[in-house]
């Protein structure tokens, strides 16, 4: 019983200290002006990268040429004719899902969140499952699992529907995206054109819209940047909590280890790797990316474990009879977390912008809309609105993600407030 | 120091080595091989499968003593006889190629057994595959200038080989030609029985040394590398011409940004907080952040021979020297090379210079900024330090840049070089780069490690 409550007890103060903890870093990123900018514009990414399809899609949202009122483009969100991406396709779900997400911040909240265990709790209970229902209707890359939602029925041209109905006479009541094309809509008439009023930023050599592939390159970019980071994240704190906690013969094999993986170029290795994959998927460039960029964040895990196993806080814990993992996991880790949050948030940055390196040289997947494939197309096409958009988009991404990580350096590390 | 962890390198290779894409096409040919196989992807895999043994098995080899009846399954799966998914036939006819000569001795005898009991479809499977396996593997095939031995041990495997190549049948054949076949191999068989049966040490020999390991390790101490698919050149003669152009792209864009950065970095530190600074800060945070690939794609864009706008047409749109620069006076050609160069090196130094500067600020704020007025020389002395440090952490960065640099101006160095052969499958030409990038990289910490002691008699090394 004892052991029970002051288990409990434990948890609560830990809870009360990490949130004023946050507060504190809050507190201090508010105090940058760029870095608030930084911090709204990811905002603005995530929302566009979710929203996309409202954006830019060649399905009306509300489409009624007399024959009654029909919504074709929710249906098209789950067509694997029109989303053949796993990314798409969990962005879609978000997208739908994404009310109730709103619904569940504004109103679960006091005494009704409490009975549940607290917003964050239920939010997250949420996201889970948000995860299984796209691991149900994600393509086949995940698995055997029939799939219910994700269908490939026939996709109608509405654009050109629209635009017939309209030269007869009979202009249908429709709501468009803003934008009337989807990423991978080709169009072997419209190949390389510049930009013009149907195409503000122009098309490509296969006549797919630059605007549309823009907007929905933020997808990839940015499951590309979270989910690199997040496997190497993983694997860097274990190791590195591993290594920095028992010290030792472990430590000295995965010191070693880390040693080694320094010395390779982590870009050709990343492109061996890549080479060696027969059919690459995006996730694979993820993958790669994520086992190849894990020792930065194992050595700093490591370091920051070697200063506090010999802390007071430990050794209580140690006398307390806690278990190791507890320890090393509840204890230390969210101690020793603040600079692999900063590593993370420029890794990002790095992440995106090695994977629209691999994309410019070819060797990406070429079935998603890659901000580089584009740019290399304009490399070898020479034409100016082929190179600059993307590149802007890919520049704007990278400096976002590099001004939050400097405010979120600044805010957490004190000592080099100054700078 | 740099003996084991050049040993973990080369285990991290094995590995990624291992992760290769196994038997080329695989997917498509159910049947007995019989369909034409893509032949450029067979080319790549018998190729790198002649350097890296990958029909060997991964640490032992136990194929000494393969049991007839595993073989045996593998024929009538592979000869149709037994229920099995394509998938399971694939796999069972790899298995029989893999195998090779060490299935030798129970193929001839299925072979016979099947004959005499007329299951005709696995005695054929048989037989085809006793022909691929029965004749030796030459020695070196690529090498074009062999030893006299090794000439004469390849002049008789081919002689036996050609022999060996008419031991065969139409499956139309007559029934009476087939028999003359079978019976030939038995003979021929009976001739060569001590070729397939070995004593305990050899045994033993095969079972530690006749794997993908120990022959990785043997190419690895022998330097021997491979040939190229290209041009069936060996890969480190290769290697060592490329060299020359990554090398001198990437020290030359260090030593710049060095002498941009760290001027700049002086002026930062000591006037600390003023406007030029601050604006001095963002415009390198900008071009930290500006994508290499971009910048050049652009510059090649509007400043190449290429440009659209004849009065930017300032710089050549790639490559390392003209056509004609053999013809050149040395300082017409070194000219020649630095208006090349011009381009790479803006781009890839662009990106360092925050880098750079950043730390050195960050150094020079530290010691105090009295001092480093005062006693420039001791303070710059004192800022090499963790410079140096810098140095051996931006060396992987500027090699792994410098691919996509060499890739968009056409630089013909290393890093072209990698992605040409990622694009053609010359997996020999992608692990020597890997393995030598790594070397660089290896050495280049080797020597900040040892400047430490020149730039600071304080640390000595035993």
């Amino acid at each position: 019983m004892i052991a029970g409550g002051s288990d409990v007890e434990f948890a609560v103060t830990e809870g009360r200290e990490q949130s004023s903890y946050t507060e504190v870093v809050l507190r201090e990123l508010r105090k940058s002006r760029t870095t608030v900018v930084g911090l709204w514009c990811i905002a603005l990414l995530v929302l566009l990268a979710v929203y996309a399809p409202l954006l830019s899609l060649d399905q009306p949202i509300l489409w009624d040429a007399g024959r009654g009122v029909s919504m074709p483009l929710f249906p098209a969100l789950f067509n694997r004719l029109l989303f053949e991406n796993s990314i798409d396709v969990f962005f879609n779900l978000l997208l739908v899902l994404s009310p109730l997400y709103v619904a569940v911040g504004l109103f679960v909240r006091g005494a009704r969140a409490r009975r549940f265990g607290g917003r964050a709790k239920v939010l997250g209970a949420l996201s889970l499952v948000h995860l299984a229902v796209f691991s149900a209707v994600a393509p086949e890359q995940f698995g055997p699992l029939p799939n219910p939602l994700h269908r490939s029925s026939h996709v109608v041209a509405y654009r050109i529907r629209a635009d017939e109905l309209a030269a007869a006479g009979q202009a249908p009541r429709a709501i468009f995206p803003l934008h009337r094309y989807g990423y991978r809509e080709t169009n072997p008439e419209e190949s390389v054109q510049p930009p013009s009023r149907r195409h503000p930023f122009g098309t490509d050599t296969e006549g797919r819209d630059v605007l549309a592939r823009m907007i929905y390159g933020t997808r990839v970019s940015l499951t590309i940047g979270v989910i690199a980071v997040a496997i190497y994240v993983a694997i860097g704190v274990v190791l590195g909590a591993l290594a920095g906690y028992f010290g030792g013969l472990i430590d000295s094999v995965i010191s070693r280890f880390i040693e080694v993986m320094i010395c390779f170029p982590s870009f050709f290795l990343i492109l061996t790797l890549a080479a060696v994959i027969e059919k690459r998927s995006i996730f694979h460039v993820m993958a790669i990316i994520g086992v190849t960029s894990w020792t930065g964040v194992a050595r700093l895990v490591r370091a920051e474990f070697l200063k506090h196993r010999e802390l007071e806080y430990t050794q209580a814990a140690v006398a307390l009879g806690i278990p190791t993992r507890r320890i090393i996991f509840r204890h230390i880790l969210p101690n020793a977390i603040a600079p692999v949050l900063v590593t993370a948030t420029f890794g990002i940055a790095a992440a995106i912008l090695v994977e629209s390196s691999l994309s410019f040289l070819g060797i990406g997947d070429l079935s998603v809309a890659s901000w580089g494939e584009t740019l290399n197309t304009g490399r070898a096409e020479g034409k100016p609105w082929l190179i600059i958009a993307p590149g802007l988009a890919i520049f704007f991404v990278v400096t976002v993600f590099n001004l939050v990580g400097e405010g979120l350096r600044d805010a957490l590390d004190p000592k080099l407030r100054s700078r | 120091m740099m003996i084991p962890t050049f040993f973990g390198i080369s285990l991290v290779i094995f590995v990624v080595l291992n992760l290769a894409p196994g038997r080329p096409g695989a997917q498509q040919s159910a049947d007995l091989g019989q369909q034409a196989r893509n032949q450029d992807t067979e080319e790549s895999y018998r190729i790198f499968r002649e350097q890296f043994d990958l029909d060997k098995p991964v640490l032992f080899n136990t194929r000494f003593a393969l049991p007839r009846a595993s073989v045996l399954t593998d024929v009538e799966i592979a000869a149709g006889e037994r229920p099995a998914s394509a998938a399971e036939k694939i796999a069972a006819q790899n298995r029989l190629e893999d195998d090779g000569q060490y299935a030798v001795p129970h193929l001839v005898s299925i072979m016979r057994d099947a004959d005499a009991a007329r299951s005709t479809k696995v005695r054929d499977a048989a037989a085809y595959f006793l022909r691929l396996s029965a004749p030796r593997r030459l020695l070196h095939p690529f090498d074009r200038h062999p030893s006299r031995g090794v000439r004469a041990y390849n002049d008789a495997v081919q002689n036996e080989a050609a022999k060996l190549r008419d031991l065969r049948y139409a499956l139309d054949a007559p029934e009476e030609e087939k028999r003359r076949v079978v019976v030939a191999w038995e003979r021929w068989y009976d001739a060569h029985r001590d070729r397939f049966h070995y004593p305990f040490m050899d045994e033993l020999r095969i079972f530690f040394f006749d794997t993908r390991f120990a022959r990785y390790w043997a190419n690895l101490l022998c330097l021997d590398f491979g040939v190229s698919l290209v041009n069936r050149e060996p890969v480190l003669a290769t290697l060592f011409s490329k060299l020359k152009y990554s090398l001198s792209l990437s020290v030359a864009s260090l030593l710049l940004s060095y002498l941009i950065a760290v001027p700049l970095g002086v002026f930062s530190a000591v006037r600390k907080g003023s406007r030029a600074d601050r604006v001095l800060t963002l415009l390198l945070f900008m071009l930290y952040s500006l994508p290499s690939f971009f910048v050049a794609t652009l510059l090649l864009y509007y400043f190449s021979e290429g440009s659209d706008y004849p009065s930017l047409r300032w710089f050549p749109t790639g490559g390392f020297q003209s056509p004609g620069a053999a013809g050149m006076t040395t300082l017409g050609s070194i000219g020649d090379v630095l208006r090349h160069l011009a381009l790479p090196l803006l781009c890839l130094t662009s990106g360092l210079l925050d880098v750079i500067r950043a730390d050195y600020v960050r150094t020079a704020r530290a010691k105090g900024l009295p001092e480093l007025l005062v006693i420039g020389k001791h303070a710059l002395r004192n800022a090499l330090l963790p410079i140096l440090t810098l140095l051996a952490g931006l060396l992987p960065a500027i090699l792994g840049g410098s691919v996509i640099i060499e890739y968009i101006f056409g630089i013909p160095g290393m890093g072209l070089w990698v992605v040409d052969a990622i694009y053609q499958r010359d997996y020999n030409v992608v692990l020597v780069v890997e393995l030598f990038s790594t070397i660089l990289v290896l050495v280049g910490i080797l020597l900040t490690d040892l400047s430490y002691a020149v730039v600071d008699p304080r640390i000595r090394y035993e």
